[in-house]
């Protein structure tokens, strides 16, 4: 079997790391194997189920789909970004706060593609909410909570970029 | 309710699952770790002429490469012990594990799989159930009297379980009934699909060995690996990291023995991470697919005064825990009402499809479907509206059902008022194109044997030790709240130590709703215990009678003097250097509810119904005509399940029950090729809902302090909110276009045909 294996820098929440790591790889199994951040999870490996999204240059992308080394120079941002230190992000308190999380595999990936939606559009209505997260499967909670969790976020964060 | 309303209960494995800090299997390493491969049959039926791995034993980074020949041969499974771990002389569904390979890398491991050569001559294919149980069907397994059979079986040519329900004189009743309707209803099989794709890690310690797994139910996963690889409980310890979802999908034991002796072959841990392909395909785990035919008499009045049904269940190739299935569905066609006359046979048919095995409230949704869809078409035979129909045939507190089970205290009637009260059934005006459709059901708690250790330490902190099994439900976080009632402290103060089969005694784990009903009353007795310790302990301190000593507040007072009181952190000090604060409890085995006037063939416990749950969903929705898209608005759904402990758990299972119960109504099927291979194993092709698909939900709860019941009078719940989803969305369906749609999903294609149906009618 050939190999291809080019020795990159990729930068994981603000965090430069050096891999070596072969062409074909995907950035999921890099993130999880190669830099030891298992918080981004694969439910599947073909973009159907959304555990995997993490955030490139504050875009979300899934990752099982992506080619590691496409990601070099460019910011990734994972679910072991999101809290400040031992604070948790709003996001992650509100979806504990209303239930959000039973078995807690597509917790990181729904948080990430929250976290991109209140990016991109700090007032979004449940309509947009309901877009920003459909690419990401939950089995357990019935959305509900999920729902009510980032539209109490919008609110917090509204709040306090206002005062 | 809205969700802020709701008290706040914070699930103590919560920051680990939002900061991404929590490990699940998958997420594991250890030192020297092999990637884990299976090969599978990749046919139905066939006998196995040759089977070789000498080419792939020589790829280089190959340490082991293992078949039936390198473990005990042993056949397992429950009722009828029919199946080894790997496939043996003949493989009977296309996902049958033939061999495992460790390597080096998950890459080096595929190429060994394909090296791999196995040849075959083919059998025929059973996978049409009616066909199966023709006396000239071609059989799954040529001598099913040449297994191990245990409990009541009845069996005979593919047909694994016969049972049977009879009450009454259904034939003379039927024949003097005044309005007599047949119904046929065909449901597809479909699939548990947690997200997390399943996962094991086996490690050797000397004669030891350690698993990690993502199992629902870490003691069957232990005593599988005892059974199959012949090893004494005390060597197989079975930890259970975060596990992402189950819903039964991860019930039973799976692939634990197989990566043990895979580990064991290849002398270093083993790990296998399944893809969403095998975690469709492989495992003993798929909900089966059924035939209903069912026909129901009635009065002149509307009471329903007969029943007869004929059921076939697809069992698959195995008998996974399937031996209840045909019983258990024999009850759901019967359903929750008083009919004198009954007769319910229910065949559990092997096919040449993967196994068929518990997942959530296995059987009951089918079921449920069928005959709440039969039930409005009674209704309609004598022009009633549905909700009166059933508000004159459902079983009340006090009545008899349909195998002469009499219930005590039961809200069934209160589900159907409140229920119909929140949809607005009758007063709401609907557009043309929208409809509510009604639909009950019921589902059992169960008892078993349950354990649970409790220490309290010099500072006051609390270690509970349990066997209970938290995928998701939270009713394990519900376990630290008895604890701490019981012993007057607050939750923070007590941690759980779970999952770990070394350390805890025995239980269901997550299974059959069972982790409040049981681990609950293990809890709160060892809880007792040291209660009782200190409550001694506290009554010699303030020199009054331990009767009177209440624990309540981090204190222990004397009840009516609230100044006599001492801290229980300091009685938990004094214990340190004295006696040690130690409990322990067992479930007590709770009375098994009597059936009278009826007999059941093939009796596998689901002849009456322990603590019995009731729900009523009503579902609003929205049809379009022209491409028979049916769209979900609204569920209305209030449950029976007793007393509720934590609301937000109780609301979050009812939740996510009803998005599934959505899905099996009406995207998710699992759709078979000639072959009996299934065509759509991934999640675009096999649909999930998502949160655009998700409707308003409003649930609500009857609480009735059940007696004979779980803690403090509750009932099973995570698997009650799955039951009657499908039937009610059936229902407003039918009210749009006429008549029900007969088959299960009932895909756009399908109601797009059945309205086509009724135009050239
Ligand atoms: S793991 Fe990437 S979308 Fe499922
Ligand atoms: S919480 Fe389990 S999949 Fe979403």
């Amino acid at each position: 079997m050939s190999t291809d294996i080019n020795a990159i820098e990729l930068t994981v929440n603000g965090v430069p790391y050096p891999v070596a790591i072969d062409t074909s790889r995907n950035l999921s199994g890099v993130l999880r194997n190669e830099i030891g951040l298992t918080g981004t999870k694969e439910g599947c490996d073909d973009c159907e189920c959304g555990a995997c999204m993490v955030l490139l240059d504050g875009q979300p992308i899934n990752s099982c789909s992506y080619l590691a080394v496409q990601a070099q120079g460019r910011e990734i941002t994972t679910v072991e970004g999101l809290a400040d230190g031992d604070e948790l992000h709003p996001l992650q308190r509100n979806i504990l706060a209303t239930g959000g999380v039973q078995c807690g595999f597509c917790t990181p990936g729904m948080l990430m593609s929250a976290q991109a939606l209140l990016d991109r559009n700090p007032d979004p209505s449940l309509e947009d909410i309901k877009i920003g997260l459909s690419g990401n499967l939950c089995r357990c909670t019935g959305y509900a909570r999920i729902l009510a969790a980032v539209d109490a976020t919008a609110v917090e964060l509204r709040g306090t970029s206002d005062s | 309710m809205a969700i802020t309303d709701l008290p706040t209960f914070v699930r103590a494995d919560g920051p680990d699952k939002v900061t991404g800090s929590g490990r699940y299997t998958a997420d594991m390493t250890l030192t020297g770790m092999l990637a884990a491969k299976f090969r599978y049959a990749g046919v139905s039926h066939a006998r196995i002429t040759k089977l070789d791995v000498s080419a792939a034993k020589a790829i280089p980074g190959v340490f082991a490469v293992i078949t039936a020949d390198d473990v005990p041969d042993v056949r397992y499974s429950y009722g009828i012990a029919d199946r080894t771990l790997f496939a043996k002389g003949v493989v009977r569904y296309d996902g049958e594990v033939l061999a495992a390979v460790a390597a080096i890398s998950p890459e080096v491991a595929q190429r060994a799989v394909d090296a791999i050569v196995v040849e075959y001559d083919e059998l025929p294919i059973v996978t049409d159930l009616e066909a199966a149980v023709a006396d000239d069907s071609p059989l799954v397994h040529d001598d099913l009297d040449g297994y191990a059979i245990t409990g009541d079986t009845p069996h005979h040519g593919n047909v694994g379980t016969h049972s049977s329900i009879e009450m009454g004189d259904p034939d003379a009743a039927m024949a003097a009934a005044h309005t007599v309707v047949s119904s046929r209803f065909v449901a597809d099989a479909s699939h548990a699909v947690p997200i997390e794709p399943r996962a094991v890690i086996a490690q050797w310690e000397g004669d030891k060995v350690t698993i990690w797994t993502s199992t629902q139910v870490p003691f069957d996963a232990r005593n599988g690996v005892c059974e199959t690889l012949e090893m004494p409980t005390t060597k197989v310890r079975v930890i259970v990291p975060h596990v992402g979802g189950g819903f039964g999908g991860k019930c039973g034991p799976h692939y634990e023995p197989h990566i043990a002796a895979l580990a064991r072959a290849a002398k270093r841990p083993c790990k296998l991470v399944f893809s969403r392909w095998e975690e469709f395909t492989a495992p003993d785990r798929r909900r089966e697919g059924m035939i209903v035919d069912v026909t129901t008499g009635l009065d002149a009045e509307g009471n329903i005064v007969a029943r007869t049904g004929e059921l076939l269940l697809d069992n698959g190739a195995y008998m996974a825990d399937s031996s209840f299935f045909a019983q258990a569905a024999a009850m759901h066609v019967a359903g929750p009402y008083t009919i004198p006359n009954v007769r319910i046979d229910a065949q559990l048919v092997y096919t040449n499809h993967q196994p068929s095995g518990s997942v959530r409230a296995p059987t009951a949704p089918q079921g449920c479907w069928a005959v709440e869809s039969h039930t409005d078409e009674l209704a309609a035979a004598i022009g009633m509206d549905p909700l009166d129909f059933r508000r004159r045939n459902i079983v009340r507190t006090g009545d008899v059902g349909p195998t002469g089970q009499t219930y005590e205290e039961i809200g069934l009637d209160r589900c159907l008022d409140m229920a119909a009260e929140s949809a607005g059934w009758g007063t709401t005006e609907l557009p043309d194109d929208e409809a509510f459709g009604i639909s009950i059901g019921w589902w059992p708690s169960f008892h078993m044997p349950a354990g649970a250790y409790m220490k309290m330490h010099a500072d006051g902190k609390v270690q509970v030790i349990t066997g209970a099994n938290e995928c998701g439900t939270g009713s394990v976080m519900t376990l630290r709240m008895l604890a701490a009632d019981e012993l007057g402290l607050d939750q923070t103060d007590v941690e759980l130590v779970y999952q770990d089969t070394a350390a805890a005694p025995d239980g269901p784990g997550a299974s059959g709703s069972m982790t409040l009903f049981n681990h609950g009353r293990a809890v709160e007795k060892a809880a007792k215990e040291i209660a009782g310790q200190l409550r001694e302990l506290a009554a010699t301190k303030l020199e009054a009678s331990a009767a009177d000593i209440v624990l309540a507040d981090g204190a222990a007072s004397v009840a009516g003097t609230p100044t006599k009181s001492v801290p229980i952190v300091e009685l938990a000090e004094a214990a340190a250097e004295g006696e040690l604060l130690l409990g322990s409890g067992s479930t007590d085995e709770l009375e098994w509810p009597e059936i009278k006037g009826s007999s059941c063939l093939g009796e596998q416990g689901f002849s009456s119904f322990m603590a019995p749950q009731f729900i009523c969903h009503v579902a609003r929705v929205r049809l379009d005509k022209d491409t028979g898209v049916a769209r979900v608005l609204e569920v209305h759904a209030v449950h029976d399940s007793g007393t509720i402990l934590n609301p937000v758990a109780a609301h979050g299972q009812v939740e996510g029950g009803i998005l599934m119960g959505i899905g099996q109504a009406l995207t998710e099927g699992t759709q078979y090729d000639e072959t009996g291979s299934q065509r759509n194993a991934a999640l675009l092709e096999y649909k999930l809902q998502t949160i655009a698909d998700a409707p308003e939900i409003h649930t609500q709860f009857v609480e009735i302090h059940t007696p004979n019941a779980g803690p403090k009078g509750a009932k099973g719940l995570a698997e009650a909110p799955n039951v009657p989803t499908a039937g009610a969305i059936s229902n407003a369906i039918a009210a749009l276009i006429g008549r029900p749609v007969r088959q299960l999903p009932m895909t756009a294609e399908r109601v797009w045909s059945t309205i086509a149906e009724e135009v050239t009618a």
